[in-house]
């Protein structure tokens, strides 16, 4: 989508300096509260609202998680680390970058595009 | 809107420090802790939450703070005309081998949360907590403070040293009839004396753990119904907080058919054991079982009355949190859950203000 056919609303949030990597910044669009994160230079973004049960979700911990393990094995390999975040009600887990739940990918977390204009972090809702 | 379980938490046990009887206030301040000055002295449970059982947006820093992020997160948002105080680790004093320590601890609890909780919101009204392992006790802190105008019930853990039926602990009903506040069991004391929390022995993960705790719940109701507690004390309630529900429908079952057979073993029992349930014991909602078919659960929660038995609680600010605004209950059932039920328990509570118009909530 092109920035002239882009109907979104564009939010400016903070310098992009202000927002370093491992860092979030939770604003309010509007009335609506989202939750802007920087992974490893990159910028996302979630809505503050847990789809598992309107719980503050980008209040949580970022974090990493243990992997699945395959065969039953009764082992830990942790990951993903500073990609995911833990919702600050009941702890469902999430994957910042897309918004799904690990437990069921099918219960996704609202995401948002992120752009940096002008070195300007910019939330399009 | 009556919440029945809404956790007054510290920032540090040295709060206690002013309420607690001299002898015990060198235990308190200078004697061995479980963990960091200010944490308190219970002997703790072998479970422990991996990401911390409170919820990750409420971290508070000061006892200022856990009121103030409660009002804004709990009692300003959802809006309960009542909020019952049940405490934190107060609770834990069940799990001291040390009954007079635990009782000072206890009513050193219940002073603080008299003097510096009730005064901060009209919507709070307290539980004293006791010493079950201290019979005698807290059946003199329960008569010591049962009048209090703000306190609603008496309230000890679930994990306990023996069955709340069991004759051992007659001075603590006896107490409770006496003064007319219910007896409550809250999700808790599994470690210390209480060495029984899970039957077939320690279960290993917390999740896992978590969802089997309600166990020594069953032993409770079946051992205050066996053991004649209404019959001998016909005006008490028994609550039950945070143990799950639908597992009293299958208990209850099982209780009616053996006591058709073996009443003569406890000639003291006349009712069918799912009677004295029904007028006698309440439970509150939360953690509300989650079913993928929310059919399914309704039928169980109807198999137990659920519209009569049930009273809300949100366990704020836990990780286990239920919203008032997402109950996932049927809509008819809600006004006597969420508010006429604990009236009728809580009788110090000012019955609700009805609209002509509707019957929601009316009590009988």
């Amino acid at each position: 989508m092109s920035a002239m056919t882009d109907k979104r609303k564009h939010y400016a949030i903070c310098k992009a300096a202000d927002l370093p990597p491992g860092q979030r910044i939770i604003a309010d669009l509007d009335g609506r509260s989202v939750g802007v994160f920087n992974v490893n230079g990159e910028y996302h973004a979630l809505h503050n609202r847990c789809p598992h049960a309107a719980g503050t979700l980008c209040m949580g911990p970022v974090t990493g998680t243990t992997l699945p393990t395959e065969h039953g094995a009764r082992e830990f390999v942790y990951g993903s680390e500073g990609h995911i975040l833990r919702c600050a009600w009941h702890g469902w887990e999430f994957e910042i970058e897309t918004g799904k739940c690990l437990i069921d990918a099918k219960v996704r977390a609202k995401t948002f595009k992120v752009s940096v204009e002008n070195d300007q972090v910019v939330v399009h809702i | 809107m009556i919440d029945c379980d809404v956790h007054n938490d510290w920032s540090s046990s040295n709060v206690l420090l002013p309420y607690i009887d001299t002898t015990f206030r060198d235990y308190l301040l200078r004697g061995e802790l479980p963990g960091a000055r200010g944490s308190f002295p219970h002997a703790h449970r072998p479970w422990l939450h991996p990401e911390d059982f409170r919820r990750h947006d409420i971290k508070p820093t000061n006892d200022d703070e856990h009121y103030s992020f409660m009002r804004e997160n709990l009692l300003d948002r959802y809006k309960p005309d009542v909020a019952i105080l049940t405490g934190e680790e107060a609770l834990e004093v069940s799990t001291l081998a040390n009954p007079h320590y635990a009782s000072a601890l206890a009513s050193a609890y219940n002073n603080w949360v008299i003097d510096t909780w009730l005064p901060r919101d009209d919507r709070f009204w307290a539980s004293i907590i006791i010493a079950p392992q201290d019979p005698q006790g807290a059946a003199a802190e329960i008569r010591r403070l049962g009048s209090h105008p703000r306190v609603v019930q008496v309230l000890a853990s679930h994990g306990s040293y023996r069955p709340y039926g069991d004759k051992f602990y007659d001075p603590i009903w006896q107490a409770c009839s006496e003064v007319g506040l219910p007896f409550a069991v809250h999700l808790g004391g599994q470690g210390g004396i209480n060495y029984q929390p899970i039957g077939g022995g320690p279960t290993t993960y917390y999740w896992e753990t978590h969802a089997l705790l309600l166990q020594p719940s069953m032993t409770h109701v079946a051992s205050v119904i066996s053991n004649g507690i209404f019959e001998r004390y016909p005006n008490m309630m028994f609550v039950v907080i945070e143990c799950g529900v639908t597992w009293l429908p299958s208990i209850l079952w099982r209780l009616d058919a053996n006591w058709k057979a073996l009443r003569k073993e406890t000639p003291w029992v006349k009712r069918l054991p799912s009677e004295y349930a029904r007028d006698h014991i309440r439970m509150s909602t939360q953690p509300l079982e989650e079913a993928a078919n929310k059919q399914h659960l309704w039928d169980v929660l109807a198999a137990m009355d659920g519209e009569n038995m049930l009273m809300f609680a949100s366990d704020y600010p836990h990780w286990d949190f239920d919203a008032p605004d997402d109950m996932q209950l049927p809509k008819e059932w809600l006004p006597k859950i969420m508010d006429g039920n604990a009236r009728q328990v809580y009788k110090k509570l000012p019955r609700q203000l009805v609209p002509n118009d509707t019957k929601a909530g009316v009590m009988s």
